[in-house]
């Protein structure tokens, strides 16, 4: 009897402090965006002389106007959106295509060409900043949406996952559709394409997430403002503010910076919200990986 | 993963086989079935021989140059290899990095793992994974730019907390060995729900009358914690391991932009001293960086794999 009440008691312990620690770790997570957010809506001497209390009744836009007319965030904006539909048109068509080849296909040369996929998995892709970019100034694209666009387009560990998706496709179904007099590319657009979607609704949300926030290979690439993304261009503002360019109190422009940032996270965190399941699948799925 | 492709090679033999004998009328039909994988992987391998092994080999050769980016390649041997060998700036970015992952990759093990064993039986499961994962799809750039102001020495709200609790206040980007903190920080904050995500994954595999049995043996909860939990995730925490050592390794965007690789090149991580050689036109010297950093990464992931899988044995 007495043990028994010891161990619901233990258990019952257990239980807060399973939940104590999650709470914890969820508001840690969670408390530098939301002060991120909350903080841009307050006036600039606020976010300093009071940086933890925040009074809905005093939220005002005036970071956000001024940070809209010292950064041309549109530019940013639209050259993220260029990147991102054409390099992740390029990831949704040609992955599953090329994931569909090694899943279902013998055809030779197969193991020699998968083999290297797996070796590129292992590449750090830091190795090939310097030969990439010395490729795009003979190229003449550097600083262009090519240079942005295809280095890292259709790549090694979107190949890979979907033929792991793509290997689950019971061959029979395949074989039903050329019976009945389907070409290749008919199975694979009309039944490969539609029995993979939640595999490819994970890589989407990957994809989009992964090119939205690319920052190396962009800053490296891209030199003027026209082509610069949004981080580069967020980057690019936080250099020129600490090298005082933009006045030389730096605490005034803390309001403008926090405002853009809200900006730039914001597009990227409503496609979380809404399609937040697709990702933790994907995420699960990539450990696949090693 | 040889074992994993064989079946499917042979699964994909024999329903061509099938088909062959299925008798489709006319040669036409089964030189398409022989056309489509080549042409369904061109795509994919045009731009990876483009964009991927071209630029490989290119540094490679580089590797052994002097060259500046313009004129012929002068072939030099391995005194890039040498220089950097002998250069205590390179060996101060390595060590930069490897002080970031043990800031970094111990913590993240720990805190990954306990967070995914009370993640495991807990109700709201899908919301505490959404709120843990949420900062690793946030830009970093913007978070930087956060953290930048969160961590300011003088008018920054983390010092501001302290001082209100009467701690003295920390130079977070002013002084060189704190200024790995913040960065660490940073990466932790990141990237930690991503392993928890990843070590849940792992998790789920472990049938629960594994621990049904531990509990009836009299196992505590610590004791099945230590001797099922951890050896049977071992797969997973070196592939987190792995990543995690990836990660630090490449560290770039981090350090440039919170801290721009100082103060006093205390967070000049091996990728930032990298990026120096670019921005020097020091290229040949670059390209040899680029080969040592890729050997050293493979190295300390194979080292990390071997020790958990020695802890597996064992």
């Amino acid at each position: 009897m007495s043990t028994r009440t010891g161990t619901s008691a233990s258990v019952r312990l257990g239980a807060a402090g399973r939940y104590g620690l999650l709470v914890v770790a969820g508001v840690v997570s969670l408390a530098p965006l939301l002060w991120m957010m909350a903080s841009s809506l307050k006036a600039g001497g606020d976010i300093i002389a009071r940086p933890f209390s925040f009074d809905p009744g005093q939220f005002t836009w005036e970071n956000f106007r001024s940070m809209l007319d010292t950064i041309p965030i549109g530019t940013g904006f639209r050259n993220t959106a260029i990147v991102v539909v054409v390099k992740g048109a390029l990831t949704m068509i040609f992955c599953p295509m090329a994931g569909f080849a090694f899943a279902k296909y013998a055809f030779p040369g197969k193991r020699l060409l998968f083999g290297t996929v797996l070796t590129t998995l292992m590449l750090p892709t830091l190795v090939l900043l310097v030969p990439l970019l010395l490729e795009m100034s003979q190229l003449g694209w550097v600083s262009t949406f090519q240079a942005l666009i295809l280095p890292g387009a259709i790549d090694a560990f979107g190949v890979f996952w979907m033929r792991q998706v793509i290997m689950a496709i019971p061959d029979e179904l395949l074989d039903a559709a050329r019976v009945d007099g389907a070409g290749e590319l008919r199975i694979f657009a009309s039944i490969v394409l539609p029995v993979i979607r939640p595999g490819l609704a994970a890589l989407g949300v990957l994809t989009f997430i992964n090119i939205y926030n690319d920052f190396v290979w962009p800053v490296v690439a891209v030199n003027d403002e026209q082509h610069q993304t949004l981080q580069v261009m967020l980057s690019a503002l936080a250099q020129n503010i600490r090298s005082g360019q933009l006045g030389a109190d730096w605490t005034s422009v803390w309001g403008q910076l926090l405002a853009a940032s809200t900006v730039a996270a914001i597009p990227v965190l409503i496609v979380f919200i809404v399609l937040q399941r697709h990702l933790i699948k994907g995420v699960m799925a990539g450990s696949l990986k090693g | 993963m040889v074992t994993v492709t064989e079946p499917t090679a042979t699964r994909g033999e024999a329903s061509m086989i099938r088909r062959r004998r299925g008798g489709r009328p006319g040669r036409r039909g089964s030189r398409r079935v022989k056309a489509a994988p080549y042409l369904f992987v061109a795509p994919f391998v045009l731009v990876f021989a483009a964009f991927s092994a071209y630029p490989i080999f290119f540094a490679l050769q580089l590797s052994f140059t002097n060259w500046h980016g313009a004129g012929a390649l002068e072939v030099i041997g391995f005194a890039n290899y040498r220089f950097l060998l002998t250069s205590p700036d390179f060996w101060q970015s390595m060590a930069t990095s490897g002080a970031l992952w043990l800031l970094v990759v111990p913590a993240q093990i720990l805190l990954a793992l306990t967070i995914a064993v009370a993640l495991r039986k807990a109700r709201f499961r899908g919301l505490f994974s959404a709120a843990l994962i949420a900062p690793f799809v946030t830009p970093l750039v913007a978070m930087a730019q956060v953290w930048i102001i969160l961590f300011d020495q003088d008018f920054g709200a983390v010092n501001h907390g302290l001082t209100s609790l009467g701690l003295p206040a920390v130079g977070w980007l002013t002084t060189s060995a704190w200024a790995k903190v913040t960065v660490a920080l940073l990466v932790l904050w990141r990237t930690t729900g991503y392993a928890v995500i990843l070590l849940m994954a792992g998790l789920s595999t472990i049938p629960s009358d594994v621990y049904e049995a531990a509990r009836i043996d009299g196992a505590g909860a610590w004791q099945q914690f230590w001797s099922i939990t951890v050896p049977l995730v071992t797969r997973t925490l070196s592939f987190v391991v792995v990543i995690g050592t990836l990660t630090v390794f490449q560290l770039f965007a981090e350090p440039y932009v919170v801290t721009g690789g100082g103060p006093f090149n205390g967070t000049r991580t091996a990728g930032l001293y990298l990026y120096k050689h670019i921005t020097n036109s020091d290229l040949g010297l670059g390209a040899a960086n680029s080969m040592l950093l890729v050997l050293m990464v493979l190295a300390l992931s194979l080292a990390s794999i071997r020790l958990l899988r020695s802890r597996e044995d064992s």
